[in-house]
């Protein structure tokens, strides 16, 4: 039973000094927006809550939602742990967060035609040239081809975070293949299994996601093709990639087919699936594959993954890849600090949504900066991902600092830096401690797009996104291979 | 449907009944070798025979041990070495499903999925030590559940049609090698020579009783006791025993209507049109169902091993032909090299 004050979990929650927390303000009292979820927590005690926990850590077990760590042939599964304090977004903020990222995709979709075509920003100097002509994910051949259904970003999941003073920032664009959202409703359905007294009618669905996803991918068929009769696949490395479950699990609840590069073949310009009754023609393609794996023919001679010919039938129109190949330059770290002045400069309106102040290491001024405030500076270089090539300035040994400014002053192109953001907290399960803790969070909310009506595809936001947690004490690391763990995020229905 | 899938598909429904038939087998073995007055040697022996796996599991354990009850068991439930080995199958079962979710439903998977997570589980190594009938029980009823799912909630398409494919073909190379085996049993102990139809009236001598014990074993090994004992009325001799998993055109699991049933599922999945496809499949199950029809009107007791290896060749070259047939080549063709995995 409930305690007379109605906060037994929330009791003695000590919120983190200097953070935002996403739950609860500074005194500790439940933010409004927050009450849905707060509410739900009071009836509960921490073995109640426990009880919860090991539910939902079973049941997903038990359907398998695993990454996998493939070592060998028999590797271990893991489960991405999840953690049912739910974070909660409130209407108008959520509303806001929508129109920001809508926004700033389509700056970023017009970018992409502009570099793969005009380069228009380029010439007028809105990016300077070396930041694309430099990046790794630029791929000159690309120039002059226009993608079927006229859409590049098909799905894109925009990283946010929110900083001491409650700002949300845009901390990175996905523009390849972001992962994540079968977490989103995997934790949705934990969430509905395993809490007896949820509040209804207070949040709003994620479940239509798929049926979204599938409308988007048809929208986008080739030229000539009914999309009512176009057949789309999903195109995955295979059960030994890490995110397998996720293509499997979208395959799936869209009904499509999901196939690996053996499974597709090219002739002519058309591309075949390989079934029990002969070749049929595939007109979408959602590859969950990197670039450097679509086609050996175009990116890789070297190697076998793939499937020869592909780039050819999408160069020709012939069937859509989605995401398109080539977009790497626009979610480059190189071309992030411009993302405001491309917002300005194809839209005509100022950037809805902040994003973390970053200084550009080929700008002479903040390269001396940055130089000379390493200790306080988080330090990425702009072709690596995942943490790698990074430095953490204020944890930095003076050694680690000297070598980074070497590298700094050597390839300025190569490195920016940023303020570390103290990211926000949620309230999070502490199963050797019985009680909730705040941990830090982030946010990756997915976009879908569907064919363009004019120039600019029109877009539809999943209603709040993947939450990420840092699961280890005092950690920023919200990825999964490292500590990490998810949260259903709640966008309610009512500010 | 994809050539990959298919054979993915395929490969379940031959796993999971791979694994059930092999529990099976060790469970009314266990319960023959208590009383069934032979050697145990006699017993076991022909469990590894079999399964094909003599030679392997000789050399690994020395031809002695393949008389051991605990040594046979072992290799037959755990051995990952042992490619029909239960837990070879679980997770071979298993891997095939998780690379095709997608076309299975969540139950399947999930049933599948929980198969092997409790077989993997010290709760199973438990089960096995303290109580070995159960765990045969157990992985019994939940292969069993597996694939009831498969028919109560997948759409009866190609992608079930093939998976049941699997079934079925497994299950006819299982129950004629049970077959043979019970011969083999019978043939070991000099009792090759069965006089079954002797008159029930007079008192069984001791060879009767072992050869009863040996058919209901038989019986049981193909869950086809009591169905057996409905067709018969209570009456068990070795001919009938022996007809009714030929022949029984009513009965699941005999050779006769698993053939039939394969044969009509190739017919849906490659239609008339699609000839140049799924023709070869079809025209060697249609031969050895006509071949089984033929053989029904006299089968003489010192054939049966020559039939029962015919049907086991035969069932072979229909697996190769489908899975070729699959990979959506024609008849003619070579089969693609990514069309198809390996598999055994």
């Amino acid at each position: 039973m409930a305690e007379p004050d109605g906060s037994l979990l929330l009791k003695g929650y000590g919120v983190l000094p200097g953070a935002y927390d996403e739950l609860v303000d500074a005194s500790g009292a439940p933010r409004s927006h927050a009450l849905v979820a707060t509410e739900m927590l009071d009836g509960l005690t921490p073995e109640g809550f426990q009880r919860c926990q090991s539910l939902a850590e079973l049941s997903l077990v038990q359907q398998g939602v695993t990454f996998s760590v493939y070592s060998d042939q028999r590797g271990t599964e893991k489960v991405m742990p999840v953690c049912l304090v739910p974070r909660v977004m409130g209407a108008a903020e959520w509303s806001r967060v929508e129109r920001g990222i809508v926004q700033r995709l389509a700056a970023l979709e017009l970018f992409l035609a502009d570099v793969y075509g005009e380069q228009r920003t380029l010439r007028e100097g809105v990016v300077p040239g070396e930041m694309v002509e430099k990046s790794k994910s630029f791929v000159p051949r690309l120039r002059g081809i226009t993608p079927a259904g006229g859409v590049r970003i098909h799905i894109a999941g925009v990283d946010l975070i929110r900083d001491p003073a409650g700002t949300l920032r845009v901390l990175e664009d996905n523009l390849r293949t972001p992962s994540g959202v079968s977490y989103v409703l995997e934790n949705r359905q934990v969430t509905k299994r395993v809490f007896q007294h949820a509040v209804e009618g207070g949040v709003r669905r994620v479940d239509d996601y798929p049926s979204q996803l599938a409308e988007a991918l048809r929208s986008v068929s080739p030229e000539g093709v009914d999309p009512e009769e176009s057949t789309v696949v999903v195109l995955t490395p295979g059960p030994f990639n890490s995110a397998y479950f996720e293509h499997s699990f979208l395959a799936r609840s869209m009904g499509l087919e999901l196939v690996e590069a053996s499974d597709l073949v090219v002739d002519g310009d058309d591309v075949f699936v390989r079934t029990t009754m002969g070749p049929r023609r595939v007109h979408v393609i959602y590859r969950r594959t990197d670039d450097a794996y679509i086609d050996p023919e175009f990116f890789r001679p070297d190697s076998l993954l793939g499937v020869p010919g592909l780039m050819r039938a999408w160069a020709k129109g012939r069937v859509a890849l989605a995401n398109a190949p080539g977009n790497g330059v626009a979610d480059d770290k190189a071309i992030y600090p411009f993302v405001p002045d491309l917002i300005r400069f194809f839209l005509s309106e100022e950037p809805i949504l902040e994003q973390v102040p970053t200084f550009v290491c080929a700008r002479r001024d903040d390269r001396m900066f940055v130089v000379e405030h390493l200790d306080e500076l988080v330090v990425k270089a702009v072709d690596e991902a995942g943490g790698y090539g990074m430095l953490m300035g204020p944890q930095a040994t003076q050694a680690e600092r000297d070598k980074f400014r070497e590298l700094v002053l050597a390839e300025p192109r190569k490195y920016i830096a940023q303020h570390r953001v103290e990211l926000s907290t949620c309230p999070t399960w502490v199963p050797e401690r019985k009680r909730l803790e705040p941990r830090r969070v982030d946010l990756r909310p997915f976009a879908l797009a569907s064919r363009a009506v004019g120039t600019i595809p029109s877009r539809w936001v999943l209603p709040g996104g993947l939450t990420r947690v840092a699961l280890r004490e005092g950690s920023y690391v919200v990825n999964s291979s490292q500590g990490g763990g998810s949260k259903d995020t709640w966008v309610t229905v009512n500010s | 449907m994809i050539s990959r899938v298919a054979d993915h598909c395929f490969w379940v429904g031959r796993y999971l009944d791979r694994a059930e038939s092999t529990a099976r087998l060790l469970q009314v073995t266990r319960s023959l070798a208590f009383d069934a007055e032979m050697p145990t040697q006699a017993v076991w022996r022909p469990v590894v025979t079999v399964s094909g796996q003599y030679s392997d599991f000789c050399e690994r354990f020395g031809d002695k041990a393949a008389g051991q009850g605990d040594a046979v068991q072992r290799y037959m439930t755990w051995a990952p070495e042992n490619a029909v080995s239960i837990k070879s199958s679980i997770w071979g079962a298993r891997e095939s499903a998780r690379s095709v979710r997608e076309v299975l439903s969540l139950d399947i998977w999930q049933a599948t999925n929980e198969l092997y997570l409790w077989f993997v589980s010290e709760e199973a190594q438990r089960t096995y030590a303290l109580d070995r009938d159960e765990i045969y029980r157990q992985i019994r009823r939940q292969t069993q559940l597996s694939l009831g799912l498969v028919r109560s909630t997948m759409l009866h398409d190609t992608p079930m049609d093939i998976l049941w494919l699997g079934v079925l073909l497994e299950r006819i190379g299982q129950t004629a090698r049970i077959l043979d085996m019970h011969h083999y049993l019978l043939d070991g102990n000099g009792n090759g020579k069965q006089k079954d139809d002797a008159p029930k009236e007079t008192a069984p001598g001791k060879h009767q009783i072992v050869q009863t014990a040996l058919w209901l074993s038989l019986l049981r090994t193909c869950s086809g006791f009591e169905a057996f004992m409905r067709v018969h009325k209570g009456r068990v001799t070795g001919t009938d025993a022996v007809e009714f998993l030929l022949f029984e055109e009513r009965f699941p699991r005999s050779l006769r209507y698993c053939v039939r049933s394969a044969l009509g599922l190739v017919r849906r999945i490659w239609p008339a049109e699609m000839a140049a496809i799924g023709g070869a499949p079809l025209a060697r199950l249609a031969a050895l169902d006509a071949w089984l029809g033929e053989r029904k009107k006299d089968v003489e007791p010192s054939s049966i091993h020559d039939l029962l290896t015919h049907v086991v060749d035969e069932t072979a070259l229909v697996c190769s032909e489908a899975r070729h047939a699959m990979s959506g080549a024609t008849a003619a063709s070579e089969p693609t090299a990514e069309g198809t995995q390996t598999q055994q």
